[in-house]
C-alpha cells in the first residue's frame, strides 16, 4: 500500500461541554482521494481544523510524514505541506482577491502580488474556476468566494490538500472539472481530503472513505465495499429516506401542481448596478402552490433576480408586487443569514422581529421569541444545548438548518431560497425538501434559485434558466440535467 | 449570559488588580512611597461619605454619561470619538437656554436646559453621521475633528457672545437658581445628575436587551450585512439614530455639569472626560450596567489623584498613566480570553 502522509490516531476534542470529537482517526496516504463523511455535526470540520493547524486536540496524535507532530499554528502546517480549504472561507473580506491569495505566500521584502498574478492565472487556465483577480472579496458572491478559497488552497502546492465541503455551491461542469484536478494531483502523489454531503459526488472521485459519527470514527473503507444506503446507515445510524438528497434516482417532476392565483409579480424589470449582470426586463409571474426553479451560472443575474424577489434591493425600472409573508434564505449562512456573535434566540429574532406578532409597542416579545427559536431547534434537530448557544459555535449544516427553519416559517405567502440545503446532510436535505413541498401544498408560492440541477429539477413545477440577465422558460421536453444544462452554459456569461 | 456576564466582571476585577500592581510599581520607580500614596488616594475617594459623594460620585457623573454614550455607539457600530465635542455642544446649549430663560420656574426651565443640553449634543453628532450616511467618510476622524470645533466654540462664547456681564473672566454669567439641579443628598455636593446618570443606564439597558430599536441596533453593530439581509433592517437609519442618540447623551454629560456643579461655561470644563468616556465603556464591557461601574472607578480615580497630589505630593498626571494602563490591561485580557479559547483550553 502507497506511503501514508499523515495519520490521525485517536484524536479527542472538547468546546466547552460539547464533545466535537471523540476518538476520531483519519489516515490520509499519497495517491488517495479521501471522501470524508458524517451528518451535519459529526465532526468533520473540527477534524479538518485539527489537521489544518486551526485547533490543537485535547488527545490524541497526529503523524505527518511519520513523524509526530503539534501544529501550534496553521502556518505550521502548510510548512509541513497541508493546505486547507476552508467550509466558512477564511479570507479577509476588504482585500482584493489577488492580495488574499497572495497571503501567506510573502516572504521578506519581496512584492506577493506580481508573482502570484501569473501563477493564479496558470492555475485558473488549467482547472477552469475562474475568478476576478481584481475584485474586492466582500463583492463576490458565494460561488466565487468558494472557488477563491479553492484556489487559494491549491496555490499553496501542498502535498495534503483538504477541501471542507468545496462543492456546495459550484456548477455542476465546474464539479467534474474540480474533480478530474483532484484526480490529476493524486496521481502526483498527494493525497487529497474531501468533504460532501451528495454521496454521489464523493462516490465519483474518492479512494478511499471515512466515515464519522458524533466525534468517532465508525467506518473507513473502499468505495464498492458498501452500498449508498449503508453508508448513509453508517452516517446517520438510521435508514436513508429521500433519493434526491443521496443524490440517486433523480428524476424530474412529471405531475405539475395547479398554480393558484399570482402571489408575486415582475412586471419588465431591470435592475442596474447588482452583483453579477444586470437583470434585463425580465418579468415573472410567481402563483401561489407553485415551485419556480431557476438554475444558471454565477454571475448571470440571479443573485440579483433573488434580492429583487425578496424586497431586498429595489428595480431600477418596471414594477415589482410581493406579499407580507415572505421567507429568504440567501446564499450566504454566514455572513447574511446569521449573525455568528448573537445566540439562536437572537437570530431567530433578527428575521421575526419585523412582524406585528412579535412587537409590543416599542418592545420585543421575547418570550415569544425564545418559544419560537425553541420550536424551529426542535423540529429542524439543531444541535446545540440550548437556544442560547452562539450561532457562531454551530457547525455548518446546524447553521444552516436555523436559517432554513426561521424562513419556512415565517414564509406565509412566498419562499425565496437560494441554495437551501447548502452544507445540509442528506437526512436534512431531504427534511427540507419534504418540508419546501409541505409549505407549496398550503399555498405558498416558492422561488428556488439553486446551482443544483437535480434540486431544481426535483422540486420545480416550471424551470428556467437565467443567462446573461435574462430569464428564459425550459420546454417540459428540455427539462433534463442535460438539456438544462446545455441552455445554461450555451447563452451563459461567465467571467474571464 | 450568566456566564457571560460572570466573565465581563472578571475582566474586570482583573483588570483593577492588575492597574494597582501597574500604579505601585510606576509610584515606587518614580521615587514616591506606594503606600502613603494609596492611603491618600483612598482617603481622597472613599474616605468618608462626603468625600465620597461630592467628590468621587460627583466627578463619576460626566464618565458615566459620556460612558454611555460612547458605548451605545460602539454597540452599534459608530466609533463616536466625538463625545469630548458633543458635551460642549450640550454644555453651550444649556447655558444658552438657561440664561434665556432666568424668569421661567426651575420646573420648565430644568428640563427645557437638559433638552437643549441633548439636542446640542445630538446636532454635534449629527454632522459626522451624515457625513458617514451621505459621503461615505469614516466617523472616527469627523467625530474627533469635531470636539476641537466643539472645544473652541466654547471658548470662543465665553470670550465673547456669552461672556459674563462684567466682562472680566472668560466665562459665563452663573445660572440662576430655577435653572439648577437640586442637590441629591443634603450637605454633600451630589446633585440629581447623578440619578439621572443611573436611570438613563437602566433604561439603556432595558432599551438594548428588549426593545426593537435596541435589537436593531446591537444587530448593525454585529453584522450591518446579516442586519440587513436576514433582518431586512435599514442599518442606515439606524446608524442615524445611535449617533444622534449618543451625542444626545454626551450632550446631557454637558448640560448636567452646568446645570449640576459648576453653574456656568467656562473654558476648560471638561478635562477630557469625552476621551476617557472610551477607557470608561470599554472597561465597562460596552454594558450600560457596567458602564456605571467603571465610571464610579475612574471617578474615584480622579477624586484620589487630587488627594494623592495634595498628599503625598504625587503629580495628578500620574492619574493619566493609570488610565492608560487600565485600557491596555483590558485590551490585554480581552486578547488572551480569545486566544485561550482557539488553543488547547
Ligand atoms: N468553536 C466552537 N465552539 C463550540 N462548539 C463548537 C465549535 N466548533 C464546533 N463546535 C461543535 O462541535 C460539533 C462538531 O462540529 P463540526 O463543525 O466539526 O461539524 P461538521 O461535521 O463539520 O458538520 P457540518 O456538516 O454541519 O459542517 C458541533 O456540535 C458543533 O456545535
Ligand atoms: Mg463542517
Amino acid at each position: 500500500m502507497s506511503e501514508v502522509l499523515a495519520r490521525l490516531d485517536g484524536i479527542e476534542r472538547r468546546f466547552g461541554s460539547v464533545v466535537a470529537l471523540d476518538g476520531a482517526d483519519l489516515i490520509l496516504r499519497a495517491g488517495e482521494v479521501h471522501g470524508l463523511l458524517g451528518a451535519n455535526g459529526a465532526g468533520k470540520t473540527t477534524l479538518l481544523n485539527v489537521i489544518g493547524g486551526m485547533l490543537r486536540p485535547d488527545a490524541g496524535t497526529i503523524e505527518v510524514g511519520g513523524s509526530v507532530v503539534s501544529f501550534q499554528t496553521p502556518r505550521e502546517a502548510w510548512t509541513c505541506g497541508i493546505a486547507l480549504a476552508h467550509q466558512h472561507f477564511a479570507l479577509v473580506p476588504a482585500q482584493s482577491v489577488l492580495e488574499n491569495l497572495a497571503l501567506g505566500l510573502a516572504r521578506g521584502w519581496a512584492d506577493p502580488v506580481r508573482d502570484v498574478r501569473a501563477k493564479a492565472l496558470k492555475l485558473m487556465d488549467r482547472i477552469g474556476l475562474r475568478v476576478p483577480l481584481d475584485s474586492r472579496v466582500d463583492h463576490l458572491g458565494v460561488g466565487d468566494k468558494q472557488r477563491l478559497e479553492i484556489l487559494k488552497a491549491l496555490l499553496k502546492n501542498p502535498r495534503v490538500l483538504v477541501l471542507d465541503e468545496p462543492t456546495a455551491v459550484l456548477a455542476p461542469n465546474e464539479i467534474s472539472g474540480l474533480f478530474a484536478l483532484l484526480r490529476e494531483l493524486a496521481a502526483e502523489g498527494r493525497a487529497v481530503v474531501l468533504v460532501a454531503h451528495k454521496l454521489d459526488e464523493v462516490l465519483m472521485v474518492a479512494d478511499r472513505l471515512t466515515v464519522l459519527r458524533a466525534g468517532r470514527t465508525v467506518l473507513s473503507t473502499v468505495p464498492g465495499d458498501y452500498e449508498i444506503p449503508d453508508l448513509v446507515r453508517a452516517m446517520v445510524g438510521a435508514d436513508p429516506v429521500d433519493a434526491i438528497a443521496i443524490g440517486v434516482d433523480v428524476e424530474p417532476r412529471s405531475t405539475k401542481r395547479e398554480p393558484g392565483e399570482s402571489v408575486a409579480h415582475l412586471d419588465r424589470v431591470s435592475v442596474t448596478g447588482g452583483p453579477g449582470v444586470d437583470l434585463e426586463e425580465v418579468s415573472l409571474h410567481v402563483y401561489r402552490g407553485q415551485v419556480v426553479g431557476v438554475a444558471g451560472v454565477e454571475g448571470n443575474g440571479q443573485r440579483s433576480l433573488a434580492l429583487l424577489l425578496a424586497g431586498r434591493v429595489s428595480a431600477t425600472r418596471g414594477s415589482v408586487t410581493l406579499p407580507e409573508g415572505l421567507g429568504f434564505i440567501p446564499q450566504d449562512r454566514s455572513t447574511e443569514g446569521l449573525i455568528a456573535a448573537f445566540d439562536l434566540t437572537d437570530n431567530v429574532a433578527l428575521a421575526l422581529h419585523r412582524v406585528a406578532a412579535y412587537q409590543d409597542g416599542p418592545w420585543l416579545r421575547w418570550s415569544e421569541l425564545t418559544r419560537h427559536a425553541e420550536t424551529i431547534h426542535e423540529r429542524f434537530e439543531v444541535q446545540a444545548t440550548s437556544t442560547s448557544v452562539l450561532a457562531g459555535s454551530l457547525s455548518g449544516g446546524n447553521q444552516q438548518r436555523v436559517v432554513v427553519g426561521r424562513e419556512l416559517s415565517i414564509a406565509t405567502d412566498l419562499l425565496i431560497a437560494e441554495n437551501p440545503t447548502r452544507g445540509l446532510d442528506v437526512a436534512a436535505a431531504a427534511f427540507v425538501h419534504d418540508e419546501i413541498r409541505r409549505l407549496v401544498a398550503t399555498g405558498v408560492g416558492v422561488v428556488l434559485v439553486s446551482t443544483d440541477l437535480d434540486e431544481v429539477l426535483a422540486l420545480s413545477d416550471r424551470v428556467f434558466a437565467m443567462t446573461r440577465g435574462r430569464l428564459l422558460e425550459v420546454d417540459e421536453g428540455q427539462r433534463s440535467r442535460e438539456g438544462v444544462g446545455a441552455l445554461m452554459l450555451g447563452g451563459a456569461f461567465a467571467h474571464a | 449570559m450568566a456566564k457571560d456576564v460572570r466573565a465581563r466582571v472578571g475582566v474586570g476585577v482583573v483588570a483593577v488588580g492588575a492597574t494597582a500592581l501597574i500604579g505601585a510599581v510606576l509610584l515606587w520607580w518614580g521615587g514616591y512611597d506606594p503606600q502613603v500614596a494609596a492611603g491618600a488616594m483612598f482617603r481622597g475617594s472613599f474616605g468618608s461619605w462626603n468625600t465620597f459623594a461630592s467628590i468621587t460620585l460627583v466627578r463619576s457623573v460626566p464618565l458615566i454619561l459620556t460612558g454611555l454614550a460612547v458605548s451605545l455607539a460602539f454597540r452599534a457600530g459608530v466609533w463616536n470619538i466625538g463625545a469630548e465635542g458633543q458635551l460642549y455642544a450640550g454644555a453651550i446649549a444649556a447655558v444658552w437656554v438657561g440664561l434665556r430663560g432666568a424668569t421661567l420656574p426651575a420646573l420648565i426651565l430644568v428640563p427645557a436646559v437638559l433638552m437643549a443640553a441633548t439636542l446640542g449634543g445630538a446636532a454635534w453628532a449629527m454632522v459626522p453621521a451624515l457625513m458617514r450616511l451621505r459621503l461615505g467618510i469614516g466617523e472616527v476622524i469627523t467625530t474627533i475633528l469635531m470636539n476641537f470645533v466643539g472645544i473652541y466654540l466654547a471658548a470662543y462664547m465665553v470670550h465673547g457672545p456669552l461672556q459674563e456681564s462684567r466682562g472680566v473672566f472668560p466665562q459665563t454669567d452663573r445660572l440662576v437658581e430655577a435653572a439648577r439641579l437640586p442637590i441629591l443628598v443634603p450637605s454633600t455636593r451630589l446633585h440629581l445628575g447623578f440619578a439621572l446618570a443611573l436611570l438613563l443606564a437602566a433604561g439603556l439597558a432595558v432599551l438594548l436587551r428588549r426593545s426593537t430599536f435596541g435589537f436593531q441596533l446591537r444587530a448593525v453593530g454585529a453584522s450591518p450585512e446579516a442586519a440587513r439581509v436576514a433582518g431586512r433592517i435599514r442599518t442606515g437609519r439606524v446608524v442615524l439614530a445611535s449617533f444622534l442618540v449618543s451625542g444626545g447623551i454626551a450632550g446631557i454629560a454637558g448640560g448636567v455639569e452646568i446645570s449640576g456643579l459648576t453653574y456656568a461655561l467656562y473654558e476648560g470644563l471638561s478635562p477630557g472626560w469625552g476621551y476617557t468616556a472610551i477607557a470608561v465603556a470599554l472597561l465597562g464591557a460596552l454594558d450600560p450596567i457596567g458602564v456605571v461601574v467603571a465610571g464610579v472607578f475612574f471617578g474615584a480615580l480622579q477624586a484620589g489623584a487630587g488627594a494623592m497630589q495634595r498628599e503625598a505630593g504625587v503629580p495628578a498626571a500620574w492619574v493619566g498613566v493609570v488610565e492608560a494602563s487600565v485600557i491596555l490591561t483590558v485590551l490585554a485580557l480581552a486578547r488572551l480570553r480569545a486566544v485561550g479559547r482557539r488553543g488547547g483550553s
